[in-house]
């Protein structure tokens, strides 16, 4: 009796092994139990400056739609049903922009992108078909999006909050450069002329 | 089973867990794990059966990327590599000779020359004067308004700023001032305008790289850039002569005080430069000086095989050497 006892002991603490041994990680975790996730913040700099919390910047306006992109080599990413802010709502909290301000996103990794009021608005993307043919552009928004096929966004996508622009049809596909992973800073800057 | 052996067969299961997490991991063999320039794909993809099959416990696993985002796999985003190659061997000493913060050592303190490149200038069967087109009146028909022309984005690929030092450097040796503005400066919003500063020729980009007009189309990287050609939706590209031949495009080779290709001219090429819009990496400024294009692999120093690496290194070299189709020259 004892030795089924402990046998049944022992497969009972399979999951504790498998855990120590790293084989769950990353399966089925809160991605917010990261405590950097926790610390993250969101500098919004502009005429006004801002700080978010991760649950301050989920509290904001929702934007919806699907998203994919192409690295500079080819390589796809997606497609994802992607969720966040439009970065019009966010720009509008930094105190709006200017039709020749610059939109500078930047985060901890060194990597920044800059948009301009007209891509602010969604024009001006190159965007190609599943075959990477070019098609016409849809239109189009850019968001700081929180989260990726219903679920939070995963710090190797680029979480807490990343850029990706997305459009309310499927297989569009744009370029990658601008989709900045783990943002925690957007700038508006004033350029003359 | 007894008492004693449920001990025994608890020990067994946790080294059986951690030594590979029991559902196993691939094959079994050494994943030699290449970051690369994306000019270097098809060089790499061509060389990979022949690779595993001469060593058959290695899975080659190429991922590529622009030349400084290559890098910055291994020096920003501290993912393990064994071999990084990039097309740019100014690269390997600029962004990773310093240290990497284990243990003092640097990403790298050597790296390996092993070919070089050179700026052509590609086109089609369909694009439009192309039984017209040569090495001296090129300016003249990439300066008509009929006439369309591509380069990949500066910000994003070398090739794209390259593309605007051989302009540059042609307006001097074909004394055609305002080459550059007809061909390429006047077609964007703003207007792009090489300043002369003593010999030095410089183009300052603006944030946002946005034509005005058909007349020039910008794309993030070659490959979207050859499509756009392929399709007929531009009828001249600058670009790498190894990529054009790769895919087989018609190319026009350009003179050897321009094309970027040869070490002694390397003062000559010194004098064109491009300011980008934006810093986009802070491990690098926004000033880039035109060079030979020379490309250069490195071992870093994280890497987890880098005996197998210095071997996969010593066969590109081989393999180059020997030359194919769609190689870069070999040094």
């Amino acid at each position: 009796m004892k030795q089924w006892i402990a046998m049944i002991m022992t497969l009972a603490l399979i999951p504790f092994y498998l855990s120590v041994s790293g084989c769950l990680d990353g399966q089925d975790t809160d991605p917010y139990s990261d405590p950097s996730f926790h610390d993250w913040r969101l500098t919004l700099n502009g005429t006004d400056t801002r700080v978010l919390t991760l649950a301050e910047l989920r509290s904001l306006p929702r934007a919806e739609g699907h998203g994919y992109c192409v690295s500079t080599t080819g390589f796809r990413f997606g497609p994802y049903e992607c969720a966040g802010v439009d970065l019009r709502e966010l720009v509008s909290l930094a105190g709006g922009m200017h039709p020749n301000d610059t939109i500078w996103i930047s985060a901890p990794d060194g990597y920044l992108w800059v948009f301009d009021t007209e891509q602010l608005e969604g024009n001006g993307f190159i965007t190609f078909d599943e075959n990477l043919s070019e098609i016409p552009s849809p239109p189009l928004r850019i968001i700081l999006m929180y989260e990726q096929d219903g679920k939070p966004l995963a710090y190797d996508d680029g979480g807490p909050a990343r850029i990706a622009i997305i459009s309310r049809e499927p297989g569009i596909i744009t370029e990658g450069s601008a989709w900045v992973k783990w943002v925690d800073t957007i700038e508006i800057r004033s350029n003359k002329g | 089973m007894t008492g004693r052996s449920i001990p025994v067969l608890i020990v067994l299961m946790i080294c059986i867990l951690i030594a590979g997490c029991i559902q196993g991991q691939g094959s079994g063999k050494t994943p030699l794990k290449i970051v690369a320039a994306g000019s270097l794909l098809s060089p790499f993809s061509q060389i990979e059966d022949r690779y595993e099959i001469a060593n058959p416990d290695i899975d080659l696993q190429v991922e590529g990327h622009g030349s400084i985002q290559a890098i910055r796999q291994v020096t920003d985003l501290s993912r393990p590599f064994d071999v990084v190659a990039v097309a740019d061997e100014s690269l390997i000493p600029d962004l990773m000779y310093r240290p990497s913060g284990e243990g003092g050592k640097n990403f790298t303190d050597s790296y390996v020359p092993f070919a070089r490149n050179e700026m052509v200038i590609a086109y089609t069967g369909m694009s439009r004067y192309h039984d017209e087109i040569n090495a001296t009146n090129w300016p003249e028909i990439l300066s008509r308004q009929d006439v369309r022309v591509g380069f990949s984005n500066p910000m994003l690929d070398a090739a794209g700023y390259r593309a605007l030092m051989v302009t540059m450097l042609a307006e001097d040796y074909y004394d055609d001032q305002g080459l550059f503005q007809s061909v390429i400066g006047n077609h964007f919003n703003p207007p792009l305008r090489r300043e002369k500063d003593g010999v030095n020729l410089t183009v300052r980009l603006p944030e946002v790289l946005r034509p005005s007009s058909q007349h020039v189309a910008v794309r993030d990287g070659s490959i979207f850039l050859m499509s756009l050609l392929a399709a007929g939706g531009i009828d001249y590209a600058f670009e790498y002569r190894s990529v054009a031949e790769a895919q087989d495009f018609n190319y026009l080779t350009l003179p050897p005080e321009i094309n970027l290709a040869h070490t002694g001219y390397t003062d000559r090429y010194e004098k064109a430069r491009v300011i980008l819009g934006f810093q986009r990496f802070s491990s690098i400024g926004q000033e880039r000086v035109g060079r030979p294009i020379v490309y250069a692999m490195t071992i870093p120093s994280n890497a987890p095989h880098p005996e197998e690496g210095q071997k996969f290194i010593q066969f590109i070299v081989e393999q180059s050497r020997i030359g194919e189709k769609g190689w870069p020259t070999p040094l």
